[in-house]
C-alpha cells in the first residue's frame, strides 16, 4: 500500500550560537493510510520535531520527505503550504484558534485557503460542527468557549477540507479527563468512520493503547516502533 | 486571485481592525490629519488662485497700470504718502502708444449715516471722463439710479454698502457724511466681480481732493489704455524710461520708486506667487501624511508581532505568503482609506465654512475649489498611503516560517 507520509533519512540540527543541536538523528518513518499512529516519548525527545517534519510545518537539514511517492524537499513554501492545507489537519495542545473569529468562521478558515466557494464553506463547517456537538455555540468567539469545546473547534477545523491524515499534539494535555475523553472519541471516531489517518503525539498511555502503532522516540532516534494486534480505547475497556 | 478570496480576507483584516479598535482609531487619525490639510488648503488655494485670476481677467489685457512704489516691495508700496505727481501723469499722457490716462486715489474713511459710523473704503476718479473706459473696460455698469456729476457733491456705491453695512438699508436718494460733507448717493453699481472693489464709495476726483486734502492733479494710481493691444509691452517700456528721466530731473535720485505693469505682468506675478503657496502646501501636507504613514507602519508591525502566532496558525492550515501579505495590506489599505474620508469630509467642511466666511467678510471673498479630482487624490493617495506603509510589516509577516511562528510566545 502507498504512504501517505514517508520520512528518509531526516535529520533535524539548530544552530543555538555556536553549538550545533540535532534535534533528529537519521529517523526513517512510513505512516500508512487508515492508520492510528501513537508517537511517545520524554520531552526534548525530538517529538515535536519529529511532528513538524510529518506536518509538513518544516523542512529537514537534511534526508528526504515524501508525500503519497512524491518527494516534496524542494517545494517552495506556498507549494507546501497548499499541499498541508489539502492533505493535513492539526489539532493542537493549546488549540490554536483564532480568538477574534467565531466557532464557525475558525472551522471555515482552512477552507478560504483552498478556494472553495462560501456556501460549500458554511455548509461544511455547519456540519461538523454539529457532528462535534456544538451546535449551539457556532457563533460564540472562541474565547466564549470551554478548553473541551475550543478543542472539539480545533477538530472541526481539522477536518473540514477532509484531508487524509490528522496530526494531533497533545490533543488531551491541557483538558481535563472528561474533555480529554470526549477528544479522543471524537479522533477515534473519525479514524473508525472516514478512514482517516491519525499521528498523534502523546504522554498518555491509555491513548496509546488505541493505536495500531506506537513509535518510541529518544534523543532524536526511534527507539522502537511496536504494532500492536489489538487497540482499546480506555472508554470501551471499561 | 479570486475576488471572493479577497472579500473573505477583508472580512477577517476587518475583523483584526475592530478587536483592536483604539489603535486602529488613532493610526486612522494619524492618516486623516494629513488628508485633511492637504484637501483644505488646497481647494483654498486653488480657490484663492481662481479668484485672483479673475479679477485680473476683470482688469483688461489692454490695460497698464502705473503706481508709486515698487512692486517687489510691499512696505513702500502700502505705507501709502507715495504718489504721482502732476509732472509725472504729463508725462505718461505724453509718452507714445497711449491713449487715455485715467487716474484714481483711495483711502480709508469714517461715513456717518442715520447716526451710525463706518469705516469705508473712498476713491476719486474722473467719473465724467472717464465714465466710457469704466464702462467699457473695467465692466462698470449701474444696478441703479444715474451716474453723478461732478458739480453736485454726489457719489455712486458699490454692491456690499447696500444691504447690511449699514443699519439703516442705503438707497438712491439715501445721503451720507463724509468729512463733515453730505453726499448725496445718485447711483448703486452692479457687481465688479470683487468684494473688495464693492466695497467703495466713488466720487469725482476733484470732490476726492477736496474733501481729503490731496493736491490738485496728482493721483496714487494712473491706468492707461492703450493705442494698440499689441504694444501693450513696448508702451509700458516708454512710460518707464520716460518716468524715470522726469524722476531723475525733478528729484535728483536714480530709484525706482514707481511700477509700471501689464495685467499680464500682474498675473504672471500673481500666478507664481499663488505656485509657491500651493507647493508650500503641498510639502506641509505631505510631511503630515508621511508622519501618518509611519503611524500606520508602527502600528501594523506591531500587530505582527503579537499576531505572530496566528500567522503561524493560518500558515499551518493552509495559507500561502500570499494570502497572509493580502490580509495585512487590506488591514493598512483599510486604515488609509477610512482616514482619507475622514480627512476629506473634514477637508471639505473646513473649506466651506472659510468660504461661507469669506461671503460675510470682504477680505477673505474667495470660493473653495473642491474638484472630484482632488477627491479621488485624497481617497487614492491614501489608500496607497495605508498599502505602501503596510508592505513592509506585511511581509515580514508573510515570510514568517510557520514552525517558528507557532513556537514563537507559546
Amino acid at each position: 500500500m502507498e504512504t501517505i507520509i514517508k520520512l528518509e533519512n531526516i535529520w533535524k540540527i539548530y544552530q543555538l550560537g555556536k553549538v550545533q543541536v540535532p534535534a533528529l538523528r537519521g529517523v526513517n518513518l512510513e505512516i500508512k493510510p487508515g492508520s492510528f499512529v501513537s508517537i511517545m516519548g520524554p520531552s526534548g525527545s525530538g517529538k515535536s520535531t519529529l511532528l513538524n517534519m510529518i506536518g509538513l510545518l518544516d523542512v529537514p537539514t537534511e534526508g528526504k520527505i515524501f508525500v503519497k511517492g512524491k518527494d516534496i524537499t524542494f517545494f517552495s513554501e506556498d507549494q507546501l503550504a497548499f499541499l498541508r492545507g489539502k492533505t493535513i489537519g492539526f489539532v493542537f495542545q493549546e488549540f490554536n484558534l483564532l480568538p477574534n473569529l467565531t466557532a464557525l468562521e475558525n472551522v471555515i478558515l482552512p477552507m478560504i485557503f483552498q478556494k472553495s466557494s462560501e456556501k460549500e464553506q458554511k455548509e461544511r463547517a455547519k456540519e461538523l460542527l454539529i457532528k462535534v456537538d456544538l451546535k449551539e455555540r457556532m457563533n460564540h468567539q472562541s474565547n466564549e468557549l470551554s478548553g473541551g469545546e475550543r478543542q472539539k473547534v480545533a477538530i472541526a477545523r481539522a477536518f473540514v477540507n477532509n484531508p487524509e491524515m490528522v496530526i494531533a499534539d497533545e490533543p488531551t494535555g491541557n483538558l481535563d479527563s472528561t474533555s480529554g475523553k470526549l477528544i479522543m472519541e471524537l479522533l477515534v471516531d473519525f479514524h473508525k468512520r472516514e478512514k482517516k489517518t491519525i499521528v498523534v503525539v502523546t504522554h498518555d498511555p491509555n491513548i496509546a493503547s488505541y493505536s495500531q502503532e506506537i513509535i518510541h522516540i529518544k534523543d532524536g532516534q526511534i527507539v522502537s516502533n511496536h504494532k500492536q494486534a489489538s487497540q482499546v480505547l480506555w472508554s470501551q475497556a471499561k | 486571485m479570486v475576488p471572493s478570496e479577497i472579500i473573505q480576507y477583508g472580512k477577517i483584516a476587518i475583523r483584526n481592525l475592530k478587536t483592536r479598535s483604539l489603535r486602529s482609531w488613532l493610526t486612522i487619525f494619524g492618516i486623516l490629519i494629513g488628508v485633511f490639510l492637504i484637501i483644505s488648503l488646497l481647494s483654498l488655494s486653488e480657490g484663492l488662485k481662481e479668484t485672483i485670476s479673475k479679477q485680473l481677467r476683470s482688469l483688461g489685457s489692454e490695460m497698464i497700470f502705473i503706481m508709486p512704489g515698487d512692486i517687489s516691495n510691499p512696505l513702500t508700496m502700502f505705507m501709502g504718502g507715495a504718489k504721482l505727481e502732476k509732472e509725472d501723469l504729463e508725462v505718461i499722457k505724453k509718452t507714445e502708444g497711449v491713449e487715455r490716462v485715467l487716474t484714481m486715489s483711495y483711502q480709508s474713511i469714517v461715513a456717518r449715516y442715520d447716526e451710525e459710523g463706518k469705516t469705508v473704503f473712498l476713491a476719486g476718479l474722473p467719473l465724467e471722463e472717464g465714465r466710457d473706459l469704466l464702462e467699457k473696460y473695467q465692466g462698470w455698469s449701474l444696478a441703479d439710479g444715474r451716474w453723478p456729476s461732478s458739480a453736485r457733491k454726489e457719489i455712486i456705491i458699490g454692491q456690499q454698502l447696500v444691504k447690511d453695512f449699514f443699519k439703516k438699508e442705503l438707497k438712491v436718494d439715501s445721503e451720507i457724511v463724509l468729512k463733515g460733507t453730505k453726499f448725496k448717493i445718485v447711483g448703486i453699481l452692479n457687481s465688479l466681480g470683487s468684494k473688495t472693489d464693492d466695497s467703495f464709495v466713488y466720487m469725482d476726483m476733484n470732490l476726492y481732493q477736496d474733501i481729503t486734502g490731496d493736491k490738485r492733479g496728482t493721483a496714487q494710481t494712473a491706468i492707461v489704455k492703450v493705442e494698440d493691444l499689441s504694444n501693450v509691452d513696448k508702451t509700458a517700456e516708454r512710460i518707464k524710461e520716460n518716468l524715470q528721466k522726469i524722476r531723475k530731473r525733478v528729484a535728483g535720485g536714480d530709484s525706482v520708486d514707481f511700477s509700471v505693469i501689464t495685467s499680464e505682468r500682474m498675473s504672471g506675478i500673481a500666478g507664481s506667487i499663488m505656485a509657491i503657496i500651493q507647493l508650500m502646501v503641498m510639502i506641509f501636507a505631505s510631511i503630515a501624511i508621511l508622519v501618518g504613514g509611519i503611524g500606520i507602519m508602527n502600528t501594523m508591525f506591531t500587530s505582527v508581532r503579537e499576531r505572530t502566532r496566528e500567522i503561524g496558525i493560518m500558515k499551518a492550515v493552509g495559507a500561502k505568503n500570499s494570502s497572509i501579505l493580502m490580509i495585512f495590506l487590506i488591514e493598512s489599505g483599510i486604515i488609509g482609506l477610512a482616514g482619507g474620508l475622514g480627512g476629506t469630509i473634514l477637508g471639505i467642511v473646513l473649506a466651506k465654512l472659510i468660504e461661507s466666511y469669506g461671503q460675510v467678510h470682504p477680505i477673505f471673498y474667495f470660493k473653495a475649489s473642491l474638484s472630484i479630482g482632488l477627491i479621488l487624490f485624497g481617497f487614492i493617495f491614501s489608500f496607497l498611503i495605508g498599502c505602501l506603509s503596510g508592505y513592509f510589516p506585511a511581509k515580514r509577516a508573510a515570510n514568517l516560517k510557520p514552525v517558528e511562528a507557532l513556537r514563537r510566545y507559546e
